[in-house]
């Protein structure tokens, strides 16, 4: 009987310490419109993020937009054909995620580190002004060690623009287009874990199986690069393993991680307060 | 008389030069602001160098006219810090990712070697998710600027004009607490930085005096916070008329916040929280 308790006990503990481990499940944000903003045609389709979410939202009603910030020129078999077949690409998966369009700003692939990062902040300050996302989403600025030029300088502009587009001072002239200054409220910020300390997330977005099955076909989109699955399974598994095993961290099937700037983020010293004391109109 | 005369003699003797790098004009009073008005209270002279001119940060001025006020106003806010001298770079805010780090550097190091402080305060370019990147840009360079300023080799120049290089003994990395895991010490290693709380129980209200100086700045972060309660259907009820009182209740509100969670997990009541190198925080010659 002894044993018995000793092994409810450990039990306990052990799901204790399970439970302190988890990452908390975040609900569907409010919104109604979202933007991915990312480097590359595939960005929004790989195995950790944003696909399962995009298909969420997408399935919640809202309207997504995918910002492919360079024309990987370089991703593929040949120099010419890459852009265009990346692009039509890009368009399919971004149809299977249930997202409406796809945005392409065609700055040189692998070239992102001598782009200006004023320039290319303004391209994402003006989309931003111009669909006023309730959601952004895009690799995580603070993220270590990911050697892909492309996604540090994308990751940088873009945690600059979602606030500064909030000023009407940065860019003035938007004005006389009728694109008045608009904050980004909620931002998730992707980025493979194994990359270093550097990515912790703070928030597990769940999706269910018709999104994973969604998400799967946007992945499989990309032909050129990723040519075709070894077998049905293999497909399948290729992106139920890494769901899984992100939505074992947070105690349900299937998940993606990220870490999520929430609505006051940016007042630590407020964000309570507002909190506690803003109302409805 | 004769004792305190030779207490003030002493206290001037021990006195230090502080200088205070800051990127916009309230980043140094929200995170240092009562750190730094006990050091002046206690006589040691503060010295502030502003990188940027702040023009972007205001409701509904050009401008040009937001920096214009917001120069005159954290000229104010340093004085009731105790700051005697106030130097702006004039950057544009916003854009220092465009401008030569070596540029910011090299005018930050100029100050060093020019005012020798013995306590320099920068941003702390190490924490994260903080999403101004002006006060990342200005800590590197600053902390690149410390670095350099003590070193012949640098800017050359400057020596001929009498700005021999100087060591700055102790440095205070600061920042508002955005990151999650500042808290964590960096190393165990002798020359790395360590979390250091200072309790401001003393120099809140100067503090809150200081912040409250700032007001384009402050009437702009209440006019935005409107705004973005509006956009989504929402009201606060502080800021149903945006008046002086009312900015002056929401500054208040962030600046004694700000306070508590920096001192939670220690001592104080109110405090502010810093990465420290002081004196003995040297790398050792085997390393060097």
């Amino acid at each position: 009987m002894r044993k018995v308790y000793h092994g409810l006990a450990l039990l306990l503990f052990a799901s204790i310490l399970q439970a302190a481990d988890l990452v908390p499940l975040g609900q569907l944000p409010k919104g109604k419109t979202f933007l991915v903003i990312l480097a590359h045609h595939d960005d929004h389709t790989w195995e950790w993020g944003l696909g399962g979410f995009a298909a969420r939202l997408a399935d919640a009603g809202w309207t997504g937009y995918y910002v492919r910030t360079t024309n990987d020129e370089k991703d593929g078999n040949e120099w010419g054909p890459n852009d265009l077949v990346n692009l039509r690409e890009a368009q399919d998966a971004v149809r299977h995620l249930g997202m409406k369009e796809v945005i392409s700003l065609n700055w040189r692939n692998d070239h992102m580190s001598s782009a200006p990062l004023k320039e290319v902040r303004a391209q994402y300050i003006l989309l931003i002004r111009k669909y006023r996302p309730d959601v952004v989403m895009s690799w995580d600025p603070w993220g270590h060690y990911d050697r892909n030029p492309d996604h540090k300088r994308v990751a940088r502009a873009v945690g600059e623009a979602v606030w500064m587009a909030g000023l009407a001072n940065v860019h003035p002239e938007h004005l006389a287009a009728g694109l008045e200054p608009f904050r980004v409220p909620q931002v998730y910020y992707t980025q493979r874990e194994d990359y270093g300390k550097g990515h912790t997330p703070n928030i597990a977005m769940e999706f269910n199986q018709a999104e994973l099955d969604r998400k799967t076909d946007a992945f499989w989109s990309h032909k050129n690069v990723r040519g075709t699955p070894a077998s049905p399974e293999a497909r399948r598994l290729s992106m139920e393993t890494p769901s899984r095993e992100a939505g074992k961290r947070a105690g349900v099937a299937f998940a993606e991680l990220f870490y999520a700037i929430g609505e006051w983020d940016d007042l630590p010293g407020l964000k309570e307060y507002l909190q506690t004391n803003a109302r409805p109109k | 008389m004769m004792i305190a005369l030779l207490l003030l003699f002493a206290s001037l003797a021990s006195a230090k030069t502080v200088l205070v790098v800051t990127a916009d004009a309230s980043d140094f009073i929200l995170a240092a602001g009562g750190s730094i008005s006990a050091m002046t209270a206690g006589g040691d002279r503060a010295i502030l160098v502003r990188v940027t001119n702040d023009d972007k940060d205001s409701w509904r001025l050009p401008p040009e006219e937001t920096a214009s006020r917001t120069k005159a106003e954290v000229e104010q806010a340093a004085k009731i810090l105790g700051i005697s001298e106030v130097h702006s770079l004039g950057y544009r805010a916003d854009e220092l990712g465009g401008v030569s780090p070596t540029e910011i550097r090299d005018r930050i190091l100029f100050y060093i070697r020019l005012f020798k402080p013995d306590v320099l305060f920068i941003p702390n370019p190490y924490t994260e998710y903080d999403e101004v990147l002006d006060r990342f840009y200005t800590g590197l360079a600053a902390e690149e600027a410390r670095q350099a300023a003590a070193l012949p080799n640098f800017q050359l120049a400057f020596a001929k004009t009498g700005l021999e290089p100087h060591v700055t003994r102790e440095l205070y990395y600061y920042a508002q607490p955005f990151d999650p895991r500042r808290r964590e010490a960096e190393s165990t290693a002798t020359f790395t930085p360590q979390p250091k709380v200072v309790g401001i129980g003393s120099t809140i209200d100067r503090k809150l005096r200081a912040a409250q100086a700032l007001k384009t700045i402050n009437f702009s972060m209440a006019m935005r916070i409107r705004q973005r309660l509006e956009d989504t259907g929402r009201k606060l009820p502080l800021l149903e008329t945006v008046d002086d009182a009312a900015v002056n209740k929401l500054v208040e509100i962030n600046v004694r916040k700000l306070a508590e969670i920096a001192a939670k997990g220690s001592p104080y009541k109110q405090a502010e929280e810093f990465m420290y190198a002081g004196p003995e925080f040297q790398v050792p010659q085997k390393l060097r």
